[in-house]
């Protein structure tokens, strides 16, 4: 896809503070029009890469381009973008913070005013409009502050871990604004490390670790990645299926279940047959896909305990 | 840029315009104001009652001598009240303007009792006053001698006091005309009052009060008495040992009537008006008032501004605002809009002075006297360019400061640290202050000039030689570097800012500050 119908596009990236590396040599293809979820574990320059790609601050090297543009800053009005840490003017009512956030990009304030009112409205803020933010509760203000980033109807969306801190409720309408903007056609990038939501939303993925980025492609390319698996209940030895052509390896799961992993291509109907000929009584089997949980831990598990355990 | 600057300025602006110290900062100065000039005028006309006094006088002539002079200052005051009066409610005050002058001299007061008192002032001018003219309401009397309670006697003497305690304790009232009033304090005189010696009005160490005139009271604040009986014998007994010496007694009323004919003039005034006035004398003053000014606004400026920029960045709000606008813009926005706030409170500083100032101006005052001091101030407010200059070198200097702490706040996460980085500036923010005695007696010294070349100092420093006539090279070469200081504050302040602003952690050492200006990273 040529560089300019891209949403965005980063190219070899790098960030260094010092010594420390925070982003090392990232490239990425953002198409317009899709969801794109930015994965990784804590630490891993997911919001380093962001800032950057905001132009808040600027890259060792690379080259950077949103929107068609090299400054994001050039073409700052029709980008909307949540930081990972939420706050408000204290002091300011609910509806005149999202105006201001749309003045600044370029909204005139009437209409500004008339759109915070309706966003607050159809989100079902309308009763704390003129509330003062320091008076509404942590998941009203996140909201606030999500209104405040999509009131000048930006094209392209970035949203830095917006799932943290609202409840299953409201984790759930962002999931339907997340929706409703691409099916308006609009651009969103989110970074996330609870995988279930980027299960759900995605249509492209990358995932980072360490600075680094190592996947990027289709939810489906990466679960691809994991061969298929087969879960297990019996009192029974599982050892005769250890022999079994396609298994390469068997494991006992915390919970007391097996869980063997198959060859590519395997087909677990076989493992089935193979347990009633074996005689092995199943309290349970099942055949599952790998989630994009299990492709995360996967690729980054090792990596991710390391930087808790620092 | 300067779209995006004006709404984050609107928005500073109308942010701090909704908080209660910038109101509490509004009311604050015109009530002082106010209060300054109303206070004192109340409590002398309303708040202090007629005092009673009690005298015992064993020869008889004090007492008279004292009841004469507690009437002529009483007989003054309503002199005064009554050329006031006259003043602002005569129809052409103009037409009448010598003869008041007349009454405002020492000599007048003989003459003005002579002639009937306040009656036959008022009949004078009987016909002449603007219809409307309010009753002329004789001023309350300050201090009223009485006689003993009818339950103490005066003798014997020594124990006097003893009886007299629960009256000057207030546990007993006196009954004037029916009504009870406190005893103010009881002045018991000796027979033979012993004269002091030179340089001494207080009475000797030794205690046995033997010739002194005790004064009783357990008043201490209010020494008008005290004073008025000291005068009034000292004045006595000096006339009796003129006499005692053979001395003509108005020959010496005559030589210690002379004054030094010592005029102020300023050779800097059109001919024919070189005389100092107060006015002159207020001109030179005038301007420590506008620098103390310009400090307040600093200082309450200061802390709003770091206050705004710390709140940003705590609440990580600085990120959405710095994805939509640049560091600079963000931080000129800031800036105007915290300016405007200061002039605001600047502006509305000035215009209630001036208003507290023309509603105590009475027509007809005249220049140079303690009343028309408002006058005087009006019309050099007015006319000078005093406020120019003033305005001038207070936006200059606001942004010198400014820009200065929305930097310094920029590296800060926690009001806690701003207020530790605020140790190492307010040194600066002192010395200002310090100069402001100084500067107006030598404006143009060593010290004034050498000072209004250090940036931080000059706004400070030079609006307060303004009056004082400095070189040019002075005026036009401060502003210059001023201006070239401030351009480069800015400069300078955007790169710790932008650098600053998502930082977090331990604040910055002051050479890793020196490294981001280098390196503007």
């Amino acid at each position: 896809m040529p560089v300019d119908s891209l949403a965005l596009q980063l190219q070899e990236v790098t960030k260094r503070y010092g010594e420390f590396t925070a982003v090392n040599g990232l490239s990425l293809s953002v198409p317009p029009g899709c969801i794109f979820g930015f994965l990784g574990p804590n630490g891993a320059g997911k919001t380093t890469s962001i800032r950057m790609i905001l132009e808040i601050i600027k890259p060792t090297s690379g080259s950077i381009t949103v929107l068609g543009s090299s400054s994001a800053l050039a073409v700052r009005k029709r980008i909307g973008y949540l930081p990972e840490e939420k706050g408000l003017y204290k002091k300011m009512k609910a509806w005149a913070i999202i105006a201001y956030f749309a003045t600044l990009k370029g909204v005139d304030s009437r209409t500004a005013k008339k759109r915070a009112f309706e966003l607050l409205e159809r989100y079902g803020l309308g009763a704390f409009a003129e509330k003062k933010s320091e008076t509404l509760s942590k998941g009203m203000g996140q909201k606030v502050q999500l209104l405040a980033a999509l009131a000048h109807d930006p094209e392209f969306v970035i949203l830095d871990e917006p799932f943290s801190g609202l409840d299953p409720v409201n984790q759930e309408v962002l999931e339907e604004i997340v929706v409703d903007l691409r099916r308006r056609g609009r651009t969103v990038l989110f970074s996330t490390h609870v995988m279930s939501h980027a299960e759900r939303l995605c249509d492209r993925l990358s995932i980072m670790a360490g600075g680094r980025k190592i996947f990027e492609g289709t939810p489906a390319e990466a679960r691809a990645m994991l061969p298929p698996r087969v879960r297990l209940r019996t009192t029974h030895s599982v050892a005769p299926l250890q022999q079994l052509p396609g298994v390469t390896t068997v494991r006992q799961l915390p919970d007391g279940a097996w869980e063997l992993q198959l060859a590519t291509g395997t087909d677990p109907q076989g493992i089935l047959l193979a347990c009633f000929e074996q005689r092995l009584v199943l309290s349970a089997f099942s055949a599952q896909a790998p989630a994009l949980h299990d492709v995360f831990v996967h690729l980054v598990g090792d990596e991710a305990r390391e930087v808790k355990l620092r | 840029m300067l779209h995006i600057a004006f709404l984050v300025a609107a928005r500073e602006y109308l942010e701090n315009l909704k908080t209660k110290g910038f109101w509490m900062g509004i009311i604050f100065f015109p009530l002082i104001w106010t209060l300054a000039i109303k206070v004192p005028v109340l409590i002398e006309k309303k708040g202090v009652p007629t005092r009673y006094f009690v005298v015992t006088d064993p020869s008889g002539k004090w007492k008279t001598l004292i009841d004469r002079e507690v009437d002529h200052r009483h007989q003054r005051e309503v002199l005064d009240e009554l050329i006031s009066h006259a003043r602002r409610h005569l129809k052409r005050p103009a037409d009448r303007a010598d003869w008041l002058d007349h009454w405002s001299t020492t000599a007048a007061l003989d003459e003005f009792i002579e002639k009937g008192g306040q009656a036959g002032f008022l009949k004078e001018l009987d016909g002449l006053f603007e219809a409307g003219t309010p009753e002329f309401v004789e001023p309350r009397r300050h201090f009223q001698r009485t006689e003993l309670p009818a339950e103490v006697t005066e003798e014997p003497r020594n124990t006097l006091v003893d009886r007299l305690r629960p009256w000057l304790k207030g546990e007993q009232k006196l009954q004037i005309q029916g009504e009870p009033v406190g005893l103010f304090a009881a002045v018991l005189i000796p027979e033979v009052v012993r004269e002091a010696p030179k340089n001494s009005t207080k009475a000797s160490d030794n205690n046995s009060n033997e010739g002194n005139i005790q004064f009783w009271s357990d008043n201490l604040a209010d020494p008008a008495l005290e004073q008025l009986i000291s005068e009034t014998v000292g004045r006595e007994l000096r006339s009796a040992a003129y006499q005692a010496r053979g001395m003509n007694q108005s020959a010496v009323q005559e030589i210690e009537a002379i004054r030094v004919p010592l005029v102020s003039l300023n050779p800097r005034k059109a001919a024919g008006e070189e005389r100092v006035g107060l006015g002159d004398r207020i001109r030179q003053w005038i301007p420590s008032a506008f620098v103390y000014l310009l400090w307040v606004a600093v200082f309450v400026s200061s802390q709003m501004l770091l206050t705004s920029v710390i709140e940003e960045k705590s609440n990580r709000i600085i990120e959405v605002l710095l994805s939509s606008v640049t560091p600079e813009e963000l931080m000129t926005g800031k800036l105007f809009g915290i300016a405007l706030t200061g002039l605001t409170m600047l502006f509305l500083w000035i215009a209630s002075a001036m208003g507290v100032l023309y509603l105590n101006t009475s027509k007809g005052s005249v220049a140079g006297t303690a009343e028309n001091i408002p006058v005087d101030l009006l019309n050099l407010l007015q006319t000078t360019w005093l406020l120019p200059a003033f305005l001038g070198y207070f936006i200059l200097g606001f942004l010198v400061f400014a820009t200065f702490f929305l930097a310094m706040g920029s590296t800060c996460n926690t009001l806690k640290e701003a207020q530790n980085m605020m140790g190492i500036v307010m040194p600066v923010l002192i010395v200002p202050l310090l100069t402001i005695p100084f500067i107006p007696r030598d404006p143009n010294g060593t010290l004034a000039r050498v000072l209004s070349w250090i940036p931080p100092f000059t706004p400070f420093v030079m609006m307060n030689r303004v009056t004082g006539h400095p070189p040019l090279i002075d005026v036009v070469g401060t502003l210059l570097l001023l201006g070239g200081f401030v351009a480069f504050e800015v400069w300078a302040a955007a790169r710790i800012f932008r650098v600053g602003v998502l930082r977090t952690g331990q604040p910055p050492k002051w050479l890793e500050m020196a490294r981001w200006l280098r390196s503007g990273a």
